[in-house]
């Protein structure tokens, strides 16, 4: 099971990366969505108000939701071309490998949607990182964690129904709120500074939503991507 | 009907399989056997409940009644279908590679590009599948099932769209892999020209099971009437 796991798991993440980093329409669509979310938003202040540290990071995890939407759409779309989904159904892989691959894939592909985001906050909403870069990157993955964890579930459970292509879009925002809500409070640390004494909770909170919806995934995601 | 088969030696048995769509029967009481090394030809008109049956065998869907039980693993079962599982983004070459770390086989290089070349496609080996037409996709798709040396063979109208010389290649294929002691359940609208390599057939039609038993009585039956279903 452990060397096949690596060899599954390997193998999804390396041909979801191939396929949609050859084009570039899978990364190139969130990114752009995400950037004028920023740039729109800058104009909305008069010239030389400050925007405050927390409508900045506000929208940096809204500019993050747009891209994960895009993302898993992408992701999980890939499998209904040609059925390729039937194939990994019929295949002796756990379905969990899946769920997992893609979670992967779109955590490398939110990080590298941010890696764009971040300069843009810093630039048109005049933020500057307050703390280390460190404790700034590890708190993104810590809340990117849970993120993926709702996007791999509710991403398989959109597709291969025409109705249901708008569900991930409908469901995700609302389920998002808490990890938004934690992110948003850590990420107006980061740029302001201000730290309100709670920081640690909502840390926990992050970490408490990424375990709940881990575990939720993969007891779940087998009985969702499963239906024929 | 000719229930001659022994139990005792089989890859794949249905017994009372029974399927409804919500509340429309699909078909009723199909009991067959599948053998190691036999054809089995699955007829029937449109809307029959074929492609159903073989989604049953495979696994993709439970039989609202009935049983289905399997004597392989999952990893020796092939299935190919209307659908080819390919991926147009990648070559024919990567779309090997794909399924068969899927598999969890380690296969070479050199392993990847025989299988390409006994499919006729070795010099397209690097080029994107979704340049590839229907009859050289569904080449590729015969390649990553040879890939597997199954023990059992799922083929839901494998040659719809194919050109002449694909189709020989794929009955070719199928007469090997009998020859090589699999199971092949192979669901096909050219009945007049497959049934020379069944040793079996079953005919789904009125929602039951029609005909099940050997090829020849079948041939028989049929005499001096039309073949076509």
């Amino acid at each position: 099971m452990g060397p096949l796991l690596n060899i599954r798991f390997l193998c999804l993440t390396h041909k979801d990366l191939k396929l949609i980093l050859a084009d570039g329409s899978g990364i190139v669509q969130p990114v752009l969505l995400g950037l004028i979310l920023v740039f729109v938003f800058s104009l909305s202040t008069p010239i030389g108000d400050e925007v405050s540290a927390q409508a900045a990071a506000s929208v940096f995890w809204l500019a993050t939701c747009f891209a994960l939407v895009l993302v898993f759409n992408t992701l999980y779309s890939i499998e209904e071309t040609n059925q390729a989904r039937t194939g990994l159904l019929l295949s002796p892989m756990p379905l969990q490998h899946v769920w997992l691959s893609k979670a992967v894939t779109g955590l490398i592909l939110l990080l590298l949607a941010q890696f764009f985001f971040f300069p843009a906050i810093i630039v048109f909403l005049g933020q500057e990182l307050m703390t280390g870069w460190w404790t700034f990157l590890g708190t993104v993955l810590l809340v990117d964690w849970g993120l993926v964890a709702v996007g791999s579930l509710l991403g398989a459970l959109s597709q291969g129904h025409a109705a249901r292509e708008s569900l991930l879009s409908v469901v995700i925002f609302p389920l998002l709120v808490p990890l938004l809500l934690a992110g948003i409070r850590m990420g107006a640390h980061f740029f302001g500074g201000a730290d309100d004494g709670h920081l640690s909770a909502w840390a926990g909170i992050a970490f408490a939503f990424g375990s709940v919806f881990t575990g939720a995934a993969i007891i779940l995601f087998p009985f969702v991507y499963n239906e024929y | 009907m000719n229930n001659s088969s022994h139990d005792h030696d089989f890859i794949l048995r249905l017994e009372g399989v029974t399927h409804f769509f919500d509340q429309r029967l699909v078909f009723k009481n199909v009991n067959l056997v599948v053998e190691p090394g036999s054809i089995l030809l699955v007829a029937g008109p449109n809307g029959a409940g074929k492609t159903t049956l073989m989604n049953i065998m495979s696994g993709l869907i439970p039989p609202s009644a009935g049983m289905v039980e399997h004597r392989a693993s999952r990893d020796k079962y092939a299935f190919l279908g209307h659908h080819t599982f390919i991926y147009n983004g990648l070559s024919a070459l990567d779309n090997l590679r794909f399924w068969s770390g899927i598999y969890g086989l380690r296969l070479t290089e050199h392993e990847h590009l025989q299988l390409l070349d006994m499919v006729g496609l070795k010099a397209f080996a690097h080029e994107k599948a979704g340049n590839f037409s229907r009859g050289m996709s569904q080449r590729l798709s015969l390649a990553r099932v040879l890939m597997l040396k199954p023990v059992l063979f799922l083929l839901d109208e494998p040659a719809t769209g194919l050109d002449p010389a694909s189709r020989d290649l794929l009955r070719e294929v199928i007469s090997a892999g009998a020859g090589d002691g699999a199971a092949i359940v192979w669901v096909s609208h050219t009945l007049k020209e497959d049934l020379d390599m069944a040793d079996r057939v079953l005919l789904l039609e009125g929602k039951k099971q029609a005909f099940y038993g050997l090829a020849r009585d079948y041939r028989n039956q049929l005499y001096g009437t039309s073949l076509e279903h």
